[in-house]
């Protein structure tokens, strides 16, 4: 079939090619008429037509425009667009401050641009500019804060850390939600965002709403963030150089009381009724602190005894090291009359924060564009390759886990020298329960190499001025090589009596696996722009076909013979193997049309019918229809026209309908089909053995269908001085396809269906200001704010009400629930009182545990604010972004562990005494069901390995463990000084900046959140389930660095 | 004019691109996994999957019925030390069960009917029956009748126990008779396709009339524990009683997921490390072995560390303190034999075959059969209960790969010794029981003796049926009762009466399940007050 295609496309083009029509090279300068200094990034448009370009930074463009064009229209962000007769003499255009939002262009769904007026849907652009002012290695650390409606969710630290992309919250309740990824016009899996160089990006679009990304199919439901990598410029040539290092540092742990050392009222009780020291102990339920030498584990096969002062100490936080960043940028950007040429490398590599962590991440790109036949027929190309390498250890989460445990006496950098000290040797450690963990760090790695060639190529050929055809093929090609081992320990006889036993051999082992991963996208349109009296026209058809293929294996061995040789092959037993092959394909054909009247009314509909292979044939088949509408008031309107107050004004609506298949697995493939598969260590030998696996099917599985509609202004005031942005959006999505649990009676453990209806509405805004601008100085304020209501409206009426997302042995955890927000954070409770107080015991004081499940809040943020300020002087400019969250909970599962240990700080706040539990009540006994207020019943044992604080009353209470997940954060603080004056003397160097930025520089808490960043999550960033924080990853850290670039 | 021709162009590359579309789309068949199956391949996954079943059973059985105890150096017994259940407690066992069930009704749904395939329905209707009897056991009503009905119903109905049972007893029958008829048409008539076990038969290797035995043990497993409830014809096949220990083995090796289920969880895992060291033997079980009851050698077969009464790890369920011993770095289960891949006792190496039921199981209900008469069982209750003892012995005495080693461990000679050594005890001696209820405990008590670590559910089930062992209710003695130290019973004896009901069925089944389930007042049917 695409062969077929393929050969279908050369047969047109070589009947296409036959045409020759020639067109004219125009270029020139572009200054600031206030400054006189040039100005970069200005768009540069032929009139009635898609040919652009853009200055650089010496504000040259070179343009081609096509023979019978007149006009070349100039539009920059805060200026005053301009029309300029086309000359064959360079020209200078001297651009006058003021309103830009008539001409300004985006690129929008499909990779057509268009006027930003035309548009009826919200949408926002960022530029590269801003993307990198923080100097973040991954585009969406860049991205968090700078738009409306788009969140922006570091889930993990560690050397490359992961982030959930969300616009609009949640729709899918188990299926993907986060927003399409666009790069170059060709859609691309998530993770190649994380693996882009930010220096590429040219600018980057924001399509919130699924209407305005409808054209790009059903993966369009979430969103699009449509990504624009740099072109070379006509007329100049321009090499630069950038270095930024980077220094990271750990900036955030869990709050831990230091009072009380290792021990606990196992080991018996002293005068002052305080429990024992105990030299083994890992709880710190022992005496309070008093300084003194204390012995430390048990004495090793030769006599020695380790020791510590028995004082609390900070070591915990010095075991993580500094990182650093090292960023080297190169790129070439050059061109000429016919086509025009961008080269870049960077290499950026990692030294984490936990000891021994490496990663590194080399890309090339190039880019490239090329006019044939007179400008008649244009191609563009861009290919780009990343490598990244991860040297880290599997560990982490075990090794902060273990220090967090572990009582605040122990010196842990003491035992660095595993090899070499006796004391850290895992023979000699002083805990028998968890390992040391600077032996784990270089005994379980974990090796990654990823590589990501993302490339399109495009021809566009216009016979006519009305009339274009473009084909388009993009290809995602992803491979990775994966190896995991851990080293072997077998203790002496001697430690493992010594530890009664609870020291045990370790076997080493290994995994190694490769998977590779190609998507291509083809897309062939047509595109028909014409205009009749006060009517413009533009239509466009055209067909998409998509196919992803995916082919997985791995190898496992446990144990191993020969020591350090993580081979498969060296290994006792059977070696564990898998494979897995996955193929989807998605067929799409759409219209577009949008009609205007008199460049302030304008009307869009489009229609799209996709077929896709993973749904039943019955049902793969399915339509989805978008409209909307833009009017300029500002231009319509004669009040407006000449007011001063109002330099622009539109209003717009829209409405939309897009399926989104969200079957589970990969790409959805294979999943209409109850299964069979070897169980229970099948096979054999020779003998297989075959069960059923547990999942079952409906038969009428259909793609959930989001209807969205959203209306909102734009509106600038004082010439653009002040800018705004406001939209409201409501969307419901029905037909959601979940695997939901079933009675295991039934035959089956789960059942993939279409049941639930989820919805979000919303509030986005955005206001800027240039509060202040004169010669030397330029002042810039702003910000966005997003509201968001997000629900769950209905799962599947008796039977299911609410879905785990994520959740914990016990149940608690992160749960989509009829009713309530999307996702709640649900968990066990005290029992209480009509107004919320904890009933306890009128004897023991001891609360009561409410053995149902409850929701303990919403876990995504209602309230997100970001805030920006630039302010220029001279050659100085000083930048910043903060960030506020609010209106959510986060859930701390690790907190029960700390309790247990007895290193949690809730575990001191009654002195580790006898006390009254806060706000409580007890029945009254002479009157039942009456409360009367505790002030004098106290719990017996407030302290000790088996008090109150180790008990399941504490710590099986996931509420003791909810907080505020609010915060603030300074996001990003930058000052760069332009040292282009100073450098203009030479002849060879255009332009050099200094700068100096930080990023995450500082986290504003509750109290009540004595743990850890709210943004981070347990799960994966690909799932729903948000809202239980944990340490699954290194501590949250701050950057700042330097940068210095040249451009010559 | 031209541009209407690019138009056409255009148009005809979708069209034609169109018309492929079926073929371009139908690419969805899995490459990954099997979407069909037959029942040669189900069978013997199924057997080695109801051999991890029972491996479940016995360590619910081991914790609740008094064998095992929490081990020092382990904290967050929770539960398992309150009987305070939740319905998270041992909910592995309900869906493993039924996801078991699921394969086996596969299978009898695929053959019903058709004589070829006779043996394979037959086993299946055997294996349906011994699994849903340990539901029922655990959880009294549960969902039979309307289960495995898959998308035509996802919210089963639960059955009445008894009503489960009798049905049970003729699904057995169904099957013995499935298999006299297969094996007729094998023996009668030449062109028979009648298809014979291969080495699928993971069980009992295409034997027949062990399948029958089976099913006739299952049958009396179910008439005895439903005496004075429910009544049966009390016909079996002539072919008897298991007398060999029925058990799977599907050629357990040292590999990820390949081990003997039982060792792999208490004794060591495919990489050499120890598995399950939280918990240990309880000083109850210890007292039939150490002299304080009985005197046993089958203690140093069983119990690690046994020949050393000063520090051999044994504790009372629910004592926690820091002068509990650890389990032994082999933990508790894994004795003195110097191979420790091919030994004696209950974890007798990683490829020994799994036990279904034993031989003394089966001498030990004939006997308690024959003792309260009119189960069909008409023979002398006291042959079958040294019978039981020597079977025991022998059981435990095996090596993993099936031979004894007679120089240092003789079952006939223990199993001699063991009567020379308690010659004053009922228990024992069954002579000196001379009323029924005497006789009764002493076939219980050594059944109970027998199900130490092999199939501890069994135990227990019959402590809740008949109360022996006997236990001194309320005490805090470790060898006077098995109940927790920190009990929350209400009960007098302090112990619980079944777990309850999984989480999963109050979220998924919940118009359906009993509501009210005690785990101390909400006894199983055949369980008196």
């Amino acid at each position: 079939m695409r062969r077929k295609l393929l050969t279908c496309f050369l047969l047109l083009f070589s009947v296409l090619f036959s045409k020759v029509i020639d067109a004219q090279t125009v270029t020139g300068k572009v200054i600031s008429s206030e400054t006189k200094a040039p100005l970069q990034g200005v768009s540069v448009q032929v009139a009635g037509s898609n040919v652009g370009a853009m200055t650089n930074s010496d504000g040259e463009f070179s343009i081609d425009v096509p023979k019978g064009s007149k006009t070349i229209e100039f539009s920059f962000i805060g200026y005053k667009p301009q029309k300029v007769a086309v000359s064959n003499s360079p020209i200078t255009v001297s651009l006058v401050p003021g309103a830009n939002e008539l001409t300004e262009v985006v690129v929008t769904a499909g990779g057509i641009v268009r006027k930003k007026r035309e548009l009826g849907t919200a949408q926002t652009s960022i530029s590269g500019a801003t993307l990198t002012e923080a100097k973040a290695v991954n585009i969406a650390g860049g991205l968090i804060a700078k738009a409306a409606g788009l969140q922006v969710q570091g889930t993990t630290g560690g050397v490359n850390p992961n982030y959930r992309i969300i616009l609009r919250g949640n729709r899918s309740l188990t299926g993907n939600n986060q927003a399409l990824i666009v790069l170059d016009n060709v859609i691309v899996p998530n993770e190649v965002i994380g693996n882009l160089n930010p220096d590429d990006v040219e600018s980057l679009n924001v399509l919130q709403g699924a209407g305005a990304a409808a054209l790009y199919g059903s993966k369009a439901s979430n969103g699009a963030i449509i990504i624009t990598t740099k072109k070379g410029r006509s007329g100049s040539t321009s090499v630069r150089f950038a270095q930024t290092e980077t220094v990271e540092h750990v900036a955030f742990f869990p709050v831990m009381q230091s009072r009380f050392g290792q021990g606990g009222s196992s080991y018996g009780y002293d005068s002052n009724g305080f429990p024992l020291f105990s030299s083994i102990e890992n709880q710190s339920y022992g005496p309070p602190f008093n300084g003194a030498i204390v012995p430390l584990g048990v004495p090793l096969e030769d006599g020695s005894q380790d020791s510590t002062k028995y004082a609390g100490n900070d070591t915990r936080k010095d075991f993580w090291q500094t990182g650093l960043t090292s960023q080297s940028d190169f790129s070439l950007s050059t061109g000429d009359a016919v086509s025009t040429l961008y080269l870049s490398g960077q290499y950026a590599s990692v030294k984490g924060t936990t000891p021994k962590d490496k990663f590194n991440r080399a890309s090339l790109r190039i880019n490239g564009t090329r006019k044939i036949k007179d400008g008649k027929l244009n191609a563009t190309y861009s290919l780009g390759f990343t490598q990244n390498n991860y040297n880290i250890t599997t560990q982490t989460l075990d090794i902060y886990n273990n220090m967090l445990n572990m009582p605040s006496n122990i010196d842990i950098t003491r035992y660095a020298n595993w090899q070499t000290d006796p004391f850290a040797n895992p023979n000699g450690y002083y805990n028998p329960w968890y390992l040391n963990p600077y032996w784990e760090i270089d005994s379980y790695r974990q090796t990654v190499r990823n590589n990501y060639l993302v490339g399109n190529v495009q021809l566009t050929y216009s016979p006519t001025k009305w009339l274009d055809f473009t084909v388009r093929q993009g290809m995602t090609y992803e491979s990775q090589y994966n190896k995991n081992w851990n080293n072997s320990f077998n203790y002496t006889e001697y430690a493992k009596a010594a530890s009664s036993n609870s020291k045990s051999d370790i076997s080493a082992g290994v995994s190694d696996a490769v998977n590779q991963s190609t998507n291509l996208l083809s897309d062939a349109f047509f595109q028909i722009h014409t205009k009749k009296n006060s009517f413009s026209f533009n239509l466009i058809g055209g067909g998409q076909w998509n196919q992803d293929q995916y082919k997985g294996v791995g190898v496992s061995a446990s144990p191993l013979v020969v020591p350090d040789l993580y081979n498969v092959g060296n290994l006792v037993g059977i070696p564990g193997a898998s494979e897995s092959n996955y193929l989807a394909r998605t067929m799409g054909v759409y219209g577009d049309f949008r009609i205007g009247y008199k460049d302030y009314l304008y009307l869009h509909v489009t229609g799209r019918n996709d077929w896709t292979s993973i749904l039943p044939p019955n049902n793969r088949s399915f339509f989805y229809p978008s409209a909307d509408i833009s009017f300029l008031a500002s231009s319509a309107l004669k009040p407006l026209q000449n007011s001063n107050v109002i330099s622009y004004l539109k209003l717009r609506a829209g409405v939309s309908k897009v399926g989104e298949v969200n079957l589970p697995g990969t790409y959805g493939a294979y999943q209409l089909q109850r299964t069979f598969s070897q169980q229970a260590g099948f096979p054999y030998g020779s003998l297989p053995g075959f069960g059923l696996d547990n999942r079952l099917v409906s038969d009428n599985l259909k793609p959930e269908l989001t209807k969205q509609y959203e209306f909102g202004f734009d509106l600038n005031l004082f010439q653009d001085r002040i800018t705004s942005s406001v939209t409201w959006y409501h969307s419901t999505t029905s037909n959601q396809t979940v695997s939901t649990g079933i009675s295991s009676a039934s035959g089956g453990s789960s059942y993939l269906t279409n049941v639930g209806e989820t919805m979000s509405q919303g509030l986005e805004t955005d206001l800027h200001a240039s509060v202040f601008r004169n010669k030397d100085w330029q002042v810039r304020v702003g910000g966005n704010f997003t509201y968001l209501d997000n629900k769950v409206l209905s799962i599947n009426g008796d039977l299911i009400n609410q879905i785990a997302l994520a959740s914990y042995g016990d149940g608690s955890g992160s749960y989509a629930k009829a009713g309530y927000a999307f996702p709640v954070i649900m968990g066990f409770d005290y029992m209480r009182d009509d107004q919320g107080h904890v009933i306890v015991d009128a004897n023991t004081g001891l609360p009561t545990k409410d053995p149902n499940l409850k929701v303990l809040g919403n876990a995504v943020a209602k309230d997100r604010l970001g805030l920006d300020f630039n302010v220029r002087y001279k050659n100085l400019t000083l930048a910043g972004l903060f960030e506020y969250r609010g209106g959510y909970v986060m859930y701390f599962g690790g907190g029960s562990d700390y309790d247990w240990a007895g290193t949690g700080i809730r575990t001191t706040i009654f002195n580790r005494g006898r006390f009254v539990f806060p706000n409580s009540v007890y029945e009254d006994p002479s009157k039942p069901g009456s409360y009367i207020k505790n002030d004098n019943i106290t719990l017996t044992d407030g302290n000790g390995n088996a008090g109150f604080w180790t008990d399941d009353l504490n710590r099986a209470l996931s509420a003791n463990y909810v907080s505020s997940g609010a915060f603030w954060k300074l996001r990003e603080l930058s000052i760069s000084y332009d040292l282009s004056s100073a450098v203009k003397r030479s002849k060879f160097i255009k332009s050099a900046t200094l700068s100096l930025q930080g990023r995450n520089l500082f986290v504003w808490l509750p109290k009540t959140n004595f743990y850890t960043d709210p943004e981070y999550s347990e799960v994966a960033a690909s799932s729903n389930g948000v809202g239980i924080t944990g340490i699954s990853s290194a501590p949250p850290s701050r950057y700042y660095g330097a940068t210095f670039a040249i451009t010559f | 004019m031209k541009n209407i021709l690019y138009l056409t162009v255009l148009g005809i590359v979708t069209i034609f691109g169109l018309g492929s579309c079926k073929k371009y789309l139908d690419v969805n068949s899995n490459p990954n996994s099997a979407t069909t199956s037959t029942p040669e391949l189900i069978l013997p996954q199924a057997l080695t999957s109801t051999a991890n079943v029972v491996n479940s059973y016995n360590t619910m059985g081991a914790e609740l019925g008094g064998y095992m105890a929490n081990a020092g150096g382990y904290g967050g017994f929770g539960s398992a030390v309150t009987y305070s259940f939740g319905t998270g407690d041992y909910q592995g066992l309900w869906t493993s069960t039924y996801d078991n069930l699921t394969d086996y009704q596969w299978i009898i749904t695929h053959t019903e009917g058709d004589l070829n395939y006779g043996f394979y329905n037959a086993a299946a209707k055997i294996m349906k029956a011994f699994d849903f009897q340990l539901l029922v056991d655990t959880y009294n009503d549960v969902p039979y009748s309307d289960a495995f009905q898959e998308k035509k119903n996802l919210t089963p109905k639960y059955d009445d126990a008894k009503a489960i049972y009798d049905s049970l007893y003729a699904l057995l029958d169904n099957a013995i008779k499935t298999i006299n008829d297969a094996q007729a048409d094998l023996d009668n008539n030449a062109s028979s396709s009648v298809k014979q076990f291969s080495n699928n038969d993971v069980m009992f290797g295409g034997n027949m009339d062990n399948w029958k035995k089976f099913a006739n043990t299952v049958k009396l497993r179910l008439a005895v524990r439903a005496r004075g409830i429910l009544t049966f014809n009390n016909q079996y096949d002539p072919v008897g009683f298991l007398t060999q220990d029925a058990e799977v083995n599907p050629g357990y090796q040292v590999a990820s997921g390949k081990q003997n289920p039982e060792y792999n969880t208490w004794g060591y895992t495919y990489t050499g490390a120890t598995g399950n060291r939280a918990w240990i033997p309880t000083k109850w079980i210890a007292s039939f072995y150490n002299g304080s009851k009985l005197d046993d050698y089958r203690g140093y077969a069983i119990l690690n560390g046994f020949a050393t009464p000063s520090t051999f790890p044994v504790n009372q369920l629910g004592y926690e303190s820091n002068s509990v011993l650890s389990a032994p770095s082999a933990g508790g289960w894994i004795t003195p034999y110097e191979d420790k891949s091919n030994n004696i006792g209950v974890l007798k190496g990683p490829s020994a075959p799994m036990q279904i039921i034993t031989a003394a199981e089966s001498d030990f209900l004939q006997a308690e059969a024959a003792l309260v008469g009119g189960l069909g069982v008409d023979a002398d209750p006291k042959v079958l209960f040294y019978q039981g003892i020597l079977d025991s012995y022998k059981y435990v005495y095996r090596l993993a790969d099936g031979s004894y080693d007679l120089s240092s461990w003789d079952p006939q000679a223990d199993y001699q010794a063991y009567l020379d050594l308690n010659p004053d005890s009922y228990l024992v001696n069954f002579d000196l029981a001379t009323t029924d209820a005497e006789k009764l405990e002493a076939i219980i008590t050594q059944k109970y003796i027998a199900m130490n670590m092999v199939n501890s559910d069994q135990g227990w089930n019959d402590f809740r049926r008949t109360g022996y062992p006997k236990i001194v209710n309320g005490s805090t003695s470790g060898t006077a009762t098995f109940a927790s130290l920190q009990s929350v019973s209400t009960r007098a004896d302090k112990l619980p009466a079944r777990i309850l009901y999984p989480t999963s069925e109050s979220s998924y089944n919940n118009e359906n399940v009993p509501k009210d389930v005690n785990q101390f007042t909400s006894r199983i049917f055949w369980d008196p007050e």
